[in-house]
């Protein structure tokens, strides 16, 4: 702005230098200058050292030059600069070739002796102030948010960040990155961080240690970054989250926010800005586990489907349909439960300490004292109850709550809830019907959100179609694909993408089983199942093969990776196509089409 | 009083006076130009380039380029003699001394603008 020139074509031609392209407007929250502030005083720091060295060098060859010395043959010398210096440095560093160029005289000898010295205190005050910079932590912090600064500015392809990296984000690292979905993850812990340098993705995914909640960090991250496509706020602090995700609708109300928190309060806050999606694990296992008692299909296929690439399929529970239920912990995870379990139609009696309930809440369905105490479980009646929650915010207490159940009353469905991943193998080990993990939950939730937007739709549908549908639908996949996840995509029926297909979806009797066979060997159908097909607003889930295409439709499909080649290749190239539509053998070049007279059957 | 300004603004003025100093005098005439002279004004001129560093204003940056610049020319200027005393045959010709005598009267030139910054800075200067 200061270029004078600049100013004058401003002045003269300002009304119209508004350009025609349209450029994302995105706030600037960061400058360059707050990132080099420790460099700057890091070299104010090294002002003090390098004048020292710089004096003490002056005077030592100021003092060889002044002293007189002699030659050879014994006629007076005196050490010009360059040899003064010359001998100096190589002095100073330790390195000593000798009194050069001719032998000193005792005077000099005297002066040479007192340099030695002095400048060796020069050199280790210089080099140990150097030295003590480059291991301060300041710098060091500096240069690591320098290098993600870059990094972040570099990224020139859609990415989202992710405020937060705990056991959430540790089990959405890999799914996306499998997908080649970039990351960029802001954590305050150091730890955290290096765990992320450690997990060894396909992408570099640049870490931050910060607080999530200052924008400042976020700005860092990228969040005025043009190519940030949503903000996931998963940190366990729900003020942090709410701050995350003010700070996105404020500054950035075109990303996708996904913001996760336990508290209703928290999440109607949220709400309050823009439009996130707020994910409450409390609320969704509850949701879940409501649709895992009406239709265990559905469940198993929603959880199974959330699970991203390569999980095994889930067994499907058999949860009691009626009958009562006891739930420990009375936290805002097991009020959560206890009125969801109501909303079906269920009882429930509820086991909680004295000091926890107080004395307002005490309730005909309520059992007040601590559950693991065998007189307080006798009240609660297990033995007469067909369902069992150990829902407290203590894994040791679950776990023993758990065998206590069990071992009055095996035939109970148990529901679980898991607090640290390190108790994982425990709660393996007691084969427990239900598990509940916080952070699975939510995981899952982001993945099926964020992945593919189809795929959310799916699951928005599904449970509509009921159980019977779902339980097809699960033994669909497992026999096309096997009892791991397969890769889950979307194609689009354009001519962009599949211009081999264009004269046939035009024709109008685009039959979807016709196109599901192998380019190879036409009478193999491709081993794929479409979940989904779209149509401007309408949906058909799971379309079966005499499904009508039309141009424009996008499809969700779920495959191997090999079979959706395949597929790719018939839609795109014309002769595939000919062959695996109409079993007609077209050569691939135009220039052999027309020598062998053979266009394509239903040429365009 | 601010003592790091007064030491800031003593070695500015100190490698300028310096630097005039040895920069006075008939350009070819090597009598009339001390190598010790030259030697102090590289010196400081070092040692104002220091004090130089780490300051973010706009005015510490065109501060620090006049410095480097001045460094440039006289770290020149004492190659050149070096050159000419010790290395070439003649020794040190009026020619020689010409180029040492021009090189800091380049190194003169930066050291002055700096000198104007200074004095624009402490006129520009308000309190409260």
């Amino acid at each position: 702005m200061s270029n004078p020139l600049l100013i004058f074509w401003r002045q003269l031609f300002g009304r119209d230098d508004q350009t025609p392209l349209d450029i994302k407007r995105v706030p600037r929250i960061t400058s360059g200058a707050q990132a080099s502030a420790t460099i700057f005083l890091i070299m104010r720091r090294m002002r003090a050292p390098l004048i020292t060295l710089i004096v003490i060098f002056a005077l030592s060859v100021l003092g060889l030059t002044l002293i007189p010395g002699q030659d050879a043959a014994g006629q007076p010398y005196r050490m010009g600069f360059f040899d003064a210096f010359y001998f100096m440095s190589f002095t100073a560093t330790t390195i000593g070739f000798g009194e050069l160029p001719f032998a000193f005289t005792t005077a000099q000898r005297l002066w040479v002796t007192f340099t030695i010295y002095l400048t060796v205190i020069g050199w280790a005050y210089a080099i140990g102030s150097l030295l003590t910079l480059l291991q301060d932590r300041a710098f060091r912090e500096a240069l690591a948010l320098q290098r993600f600064t870059r990094k972040v500015a570099r990224l020139r392809e859609p990415f989202l960040l992710m405020a937060g990296f705990g056991r959430t984000g540790e089990l959405l690292g890999r799914p996306f990155d499998e997908l080649g979905q970039q990351l960029v993850v802001i954590d305050e812990s150091a730890e955290r961080i290096d765990a992320l340098d450690l997990a060894s993705y396909h992408a570099d995914v640049p870490g931050l240690v910060g607080d999530a909640g200052n924008p400042y960090h976020l700005g860092v991250a990228g969040l005025d970054h043009p190519d940030c496509a949503g903000v996931l706020a998963l940190t366990d602090d729900d003020e942090a989250n709410l701050s995350v995700t003010m700070a996105a609708a404020l500054l950035r109300p075109d990303v996708q926010v996904i913001a996760r928190t336990v508290s209703p309060a928290i999440a109607d806050r949220m709400h309050a800005f823009g439009t996130p999606t707020v994910i409450n694990p409390f609320d969704r296992f509850g949701d879940l586990l409501r649709l895992g008692l009406r239709a265990p299909a559905s469940f198993q296929l929603m959880t199974w489907l959330e699970s991203g690439l390569g999980a095994a399929l889930p067994s499907r529970g058999r949860p009691p349909r009626d009958g009562r239920w006891v739930l420990c912990g009375y936290g805002r995870f097991g009020q959560h439960l206890a009125a969801d379990l109501r909303t079906e139609g269920l009882e429930v009696t509820v086991v909680e300490p004295e000091d926890a309930v107080g004395a307002a809440g005490k309730e005909p369905w309520m059992v007040v004292g601590d559950a693991s105490e065998p007189g307080v479980m006798a009240r609660a009646d297990l033995p007469s109850a067909v369902g069992f929650v150990a829902g407290t915010s203590n894994d040791t207490t679950n776990l023993s709550l758990v065998a206590a159940a069990r071992r009055t009353n095996p035939e109970l469905f148990v529901v679980a809830r898991q607090n640290r991943q390190a108790n994982a193998p425990l709660f393996g080990a007691m084969h427990i019907d239900a598990m509940f993990v916080p952070a699975e939950v939510v995981a899952h939730e982001v993945y099926a959100q964020v992945s593919t937007p189809m795929l959310w739709r799916f699951l928005q549908e599904m449970p509509a179609k009921g159980d019977e549908w779902a339980a097809q639908l699960v033994d669909r996949l497992t026999g096309r694909c096997g009892r791991h996840l397969q890769a889950m995509w979307k194609v689009r029926f354009i001519r962009s993408d599949a211009p081999a297909l264009m004269a046939w979806l035009a024709a109008g009797d685009a039959r979807l089983g016709d196109v599901m066979r192998s380019p190879e060997d036409r009478d193999r159908y491709l081993r794929v199942v479409p979940l989904l097909v779209r149509r401007g607003e309408d949906y058909v889930l799971t379309p079966d093969d005499d499904f009508i295409l039309a141009e424009g439709d996008e499809m969700l499909l779920a495959g191997r990776p090999a079979d959706r080649r395949a597929l790719d290749t018939t839609m795109i190239v014309d002769s595939a196509s000919e062959y695996v539509l109409f079993d007609r053998n077209v050569p691939s070049s135009w220039i052999w089409r027309r020598l062998a007279r053979k266009p394509l059957t239903l040429s365009r | 009083m601010n003592l790091e300004k007064v030491v800031f603004g003593f070695f500015v003025l100190l490698a300028a006076a310096l630097n005039f100093g040895f920069f006075i005098g008939d350009i070819s005439d090597p009598a009339l130009h001390n190598v010790y002279e030259l030697f102090a004004a590289l010196v400081v001129s070092l040692i104002a380039t220091v004090l130089k560093f780490g300051d973010r204003t706009q005015l510490g940056a065109v501060h620090l380029a006049t410095s480097l610049v001045a460094d440039l020319q006289l770290l020149s200027a004492g190659f050149v003699w070096v050159y000419a005393s010790q290395v070439a045959e003649t020794g040190l010709t009026a020619q020689s001394t010409a180029t040492i005598v021009s090189l800091s009267g380049g190194a003169l030139l930066a050291n002055l603008v700096s000198v104007v910054l200074l004095v624009t800075e402490t006129v520009s200067f308000h309190r409260g």
